[in-house]
């Protein structure tokens, strides 16, 4: 039944990618002027254009580019960068771990302080344990996560000295470290994320305590514990999942600039130099890549939908 | 629209967000006035200051006033927020309205597009724009302006969607508007608030973006004042001159608040929102009357599993106390269902909720007692009552599709209510128990059935389950809220027919709370009459329709459709339940009453021989006369 599900969904998914992968491409055109023409900037000379785009292979019709990309992505070839002519594939490769990580230690803290700090103040309405959350979740949904990522930085590692300034080990090297490396990019970048989870789950978790089925529940002696740990939170579960796989993929960008505040080496530092000088492949293959992360996230999000919520399933 | 601002200005943080944003405002305005320095003249001989005299929020590394620049940063802050809301809001309505509203293919392309959306987060998606058009402020707008058109579209959408099904288009369409017309006059006011709240929202959201592009060196030129900007030259400098970071970054961090705050009290005034205040005060438990408080020669016999005395239940409300129970008094033996008969608001639910201590948050009994099997119920605790709820006495809800958890099984459901009074049964047991259990309740095949979800079942299936949830401890007591209101007519006789069968099989004491006296006709044995939280007449169900004795009682059962119809129409009663807080000195009923007289308002009637009326001699004389009519029927 699960697999009809997942099936189900891959079928929805093919259009989307198609349409993504068409839009990436498409980025490259969208430079005004020549690409070329910007590569070379004040240099430029129209034999130097012309040269450089034959190079890059821009001098060939548009459908023939889009074929090749096309079947290069479906080869997993994402082409070459336009600086250094490295292959685009090996630059995400290299750089992938650290993000990886940091996306998941970021959601580790948004799912768990996140939920636990939206079950904890429903259950305490009105108390002095919502007004506390309520007041946390506002700010961490302002405060700019670089600066939070920089406050954190300089009390516990510089003032403080409890955790390493450097924040990236790698884990074969040394796996105390890198642990311990992770633990404040992963509280900055998913400190927003926690916030929003938090205001949604406390917000199910009260719409769930205040449905009819728990004064069933009542009303035949279950204790409050039982209703609350087995009951009013699985309910509570299918609006906080729709929230938690939102954030997850607003989380994936966020991790991009909380590695520059930890100068962690991930993919993100590579993404903003090639937007910085324009480097459209690895900007292309990039995006590409987490757009389908961010595909795969929803994906994942409706399969635990179906599980939680019997009444999403196929029937 | 006046009301709502005044509305809003009433909520303490709505009112001080308001006022920073206008701040804020009136700052970008006034910039070049109120900074004291000119935000670009750099001095080095006083970079990396403190605050100072005249420096008051110090210097940056080129020895420029923070303060200043500050001051010009709001500027930036305001031209970026609204600039990028407004674009968005400009590209994505329109669009938004049209697939909304035209559907079809429109639509359809929309929709992939936001598909496509929806795969590239916001950043990333700005990352990709900047990288194609360049670096600087514009651009990160445009990229962020894009983003938020989107969601502006896909909430436009839905809310045209929602506005089209209403019939008012319909009839404006049939009237002979035009297409724009209808978009524009019609749906547009309508989707404001929603728009408003989300643009709020946003202006929050293009400062944060704006900071983190600038921090990633791909927004402002490092040299103007922004302060995103300044946030992200300062942090480079931040060991030097730890203040520097906290002006810029305190600056965003309580914009944004500011907005947020805003934008959530527009939404829950819109929303008619108080929803979130629980009343913290409990009603005042009053000194218990002596008439109340039974006495030991009156005390509970085996025979009368519930009994009832002097029950009054209130809420706190906005000028005091409102009780909603007024001294209830009511006695049910074994095997004896009792009809506990009302208008909406006449208090019986809450008499039927008091007896198991489910109360809704805030009420409270503030008088009387309540027995169930000899033992008092008024003021146990919550453990001490839930070893009462299911195994003494239960309730069945009105609303047999929302009273079982939409994601558990049947099986889980009725084995929890199982459990809860046998902690050592075996899980085999429990199976066993819980199939014996819908085999009681009459569902077919129900070893297959315990693996279904509730959505699985027709309403009176469900309700049957609901019905096993409550008796699965064998309860003394079974409290029904209006078990068949929500089923269909031939439905709610099954259950009817049910109820009355395992009253008779197990013994049990039914409470049959119902609006319908046709429910209490058909399977009640008595009936107490409930009117503006007091019991007016109690009687054995025969006597009650044979000859009524109080004046409510006689409109109610003039009021039953007999189905015979020798009216034109259905009588109704005139007036209505009068709200607890507006009750009349004397009867309660007398606003309402055909044969009141001034000696009614003087003083309340106190309930006597089973019937709560001065004049229920008259009504005896009426009653005889509506006896007649019915037999006439039968």
């Amino acid at each position: 039944m699960l697999g009809r599900l997942v099936g189900l969904r891959l079928l929805g998914v093919v259009p989307q990618l198609a349409l993504v992968s068409a839009l990436v491409f498409a980025l490259t055109y969208l430079v005004p002027g020549s690409p070329a023409a910007v590569l070379l900037g004040s240099r430029a000379t129209p034999e130097g254009i012309a040269a450089l785009e034959a190079r890059l292979g821009l001098d060939r019709p548009v459908w023939v580019q889009f074929q090749d990309w096309v079947s290069g992505v479906a080869r997993g070839d994402l082409g070459t960068s336009w600086y250094g002519g490295r292959e685009v594939t090996d630059v995400i490769g290299q750089h992938l771990l650290p993000t990886v990580c940091l996306i998941v230690g970021g959601t580790i803290v948004a799912v768990t302080l996140g939920l636990s700090a939206g079950v904890l103040a429903a259950l305490r309405q009105g108390g002095i344990v919502d007004r506390v959350v309520g007041v946390i979740t506002a700010a961490g949904i302002a405060v700019p996560s670089f600066w939070l990522g920089l406050l954190l930085l300089s009390l516990f590692a510089v003032q403080l000295g409890w955790l390493p300034v450097l924040s990236w080990t790698p884990p074969d090297r040394d796996l105390g470290a890198w642990a311990r490396g992770l633990v404040l990019p992963s509280l900055a970048a998913g400190a927003a994320g926690a916030a929003i989870i938090a205001r949604h789950s406390r917000s199910a978790m009260l719409e769930a305590l205040e449905a009819p089925y728990v004064q069933t529940l009542r009303a035949i002696g279950t204790p409050r514990r039982t209703i609350v740990l087995r009951y009013a939170i699985k309910n509570a579960m299918t609006p906080i999942l729709t929230v938690v796989a939102f954030q997850v993929s607003t989380l994936i960008a966020a991790s991009f600039v909380i590695e520059q505040v930890f100068t962690m080496p991930g993919i993100g530092s590579e993404l903003i130099n090639a937007v910085a000088r324009k480097d459209i492949p690895v900007v292309q293959g990039i995006t590409l890549v987490v757009a389908l992360a961010v595909i795969v996230i929803y994906l994942v999000a409706d399969i635990g939908y179906a599980i939680v919520n019997p009444r999403a399933r196929p029937q | 629209m006046k009301r709502v601002v005044l509305q809003l200005l009433r909520r303490p943080a709505t009112a001080t967000a308001a006022g920073f944003v206008l701040a804020i405002g009136v700052i970008a305005v006034l910039a070049p006035a109120l900074a004291p320095y000119d935000p670009l003249t750099q001095d080095y001989a006083r970079t990396l200051e403190g605050p100072s005299a005249d420096h008051l929020l110090g210097t940056d590394y080129l020895g420029r006033d923070v303060l200043s620049r500050l001051v010009f940063g709001a500027r930036v802050a305001a031209q970026a927020s609204l600039q990028t809301v407004s674009i968005a809001l400009l590209i994505g309505v329109p669009l938004g309205l049209i697939a909304g509203y035209r559907s079809g293919w429109w639509d359809r392309v929309m929709m992939r597009l936001l598909d496509v959306a929806d795969a590239i987060p916001g950043l990333v998606l700005a990352f990709a724009v900047i990288a194609v058009l360049g670096t600087g402020l514009t651009n990160a707008m445009i990229a962020v302006s894009i983003i938020f058109s989107m969601n502006f579209m896909r909430l436009s959408r839905a809310l045209a969607l929602g506005e089209r099904e209403r019939l008012y288009v319909d009839a404006a369409r049939t009237s002979g508007l035009t297409q724009r017309n209808i978009l524009l006059r019609q749906i547009l006011p309508n989707m404001a608030a929603p728009l408003i709240v989300q643009s709020t929202i946003f202006m929050g959201t293009a400062l944060l973006i704006e900071a983190a592009l600038s921090f990633l060196g791909l927004g402002l030129e490092t040299g103007s004042a922004s302060w995103g900007g300044m946030l992200s030259g300062s942090t480079r400098w931040q060991f030097q001159q730890p203040f520097l970071p906290w002006p810029p970054g305190l600056a965003i961090t309580l914009t944004v608040l500011a907005f947020n705050v805003l934008g959530d009290g527009v939404r829950d005034v819109l929303a008619g929102g108080t929803r979130d205040r629980t009343p913290r005060r409990r009603p005042r438990v009053r000194a218990r009357r002596a008439a109340a408080q039974p006495s030991l020669a009156q005390l509970p016999d085996d025979d009368v599993p519930l009994d009832v005395r002097g029950l009054s239940v209130a809420f706190p409300g906005e000028d005091g106390d409102v009780e909603v129970v007024s001294e209830v008094s009511i006695r049910v033996r074994r095997g004896e269902a009792l009809g506990l008969v009302g208008e909406s608001g006449s208090g019986k639910t809450m008499t039927g909720r008091a007896v198991l201590g489910i109360l809704p948050a805030g009420g409270a009994v503030t008088a009387g007692s309540i027995h169930v099997d000899g033992a008092q119920i008024v003021g146990r605790d919550e453990a001490a009552l839930n070893d009462v709820r299911g195994s003494r006495v239960a309730m069945v809800f009105q609303d047999p599709m929302v009273a079982l958890s939409p994601v558990h099984t049947i099986g889980r459901q009725v084995g929890q209510a199982v459990r809860n009074h046998a902690p050592t049964l075996s899980r085999a047991d429990v199976r066993r128990r819980c199939v014996e259990l819908l085999e009681m309740v009459r569902i077919a095949d129900p070893e297959a059935r315990l693996g279904d979800y509730p959505h699985q079942f027709s309403g009176g299936m469900a309700q049957r389950i609901v019905i096993a949830l409550a008796l699965a401890s064998n309860p003394s007591v079974l409290i029904a809220d209006e078990p068949t209101t929500a089923l269909d007519v031939t439905t709610q006789q099954e259950i009817l027919d049910m109820l009355t069968d395992l009253k008779q099989r197990l013994g049990t004491a039914i409470v049959l709370i119902t609006h319908d006296l046709g429910v209490v006709a058909d399977a009640c044995d008595r009936a107490a009459v409930m009117y503006a939280g007091q019991v007016v007449e109690e009687a054995a169900v025969d006597d009650l329709f044979a000859a009524p004795r109080h004046p409510y009682t006689r409109a109610l059962l003039a009021a039953m459709p007999t189905g015979a119809g020798g009216d034109d129409r259905l009588p109704t009663i005139p007036g209505r339940v009068p709200p607890m807080t507006a009750l009349a000195p004397g009867c309660r009923f007398a606003p309402r009453c055909a044969v009141r007289t001034d000696a009614c308002d003087a003083a309340p009637v106190e309930l006597g021989a089973g019937v709560r009326c001065l004049h229920a001699g008259a009504a005896w004389q009426a009653g005889d006369a509506a006896h007649e009519r019915r037999s006439q029927v039968q």
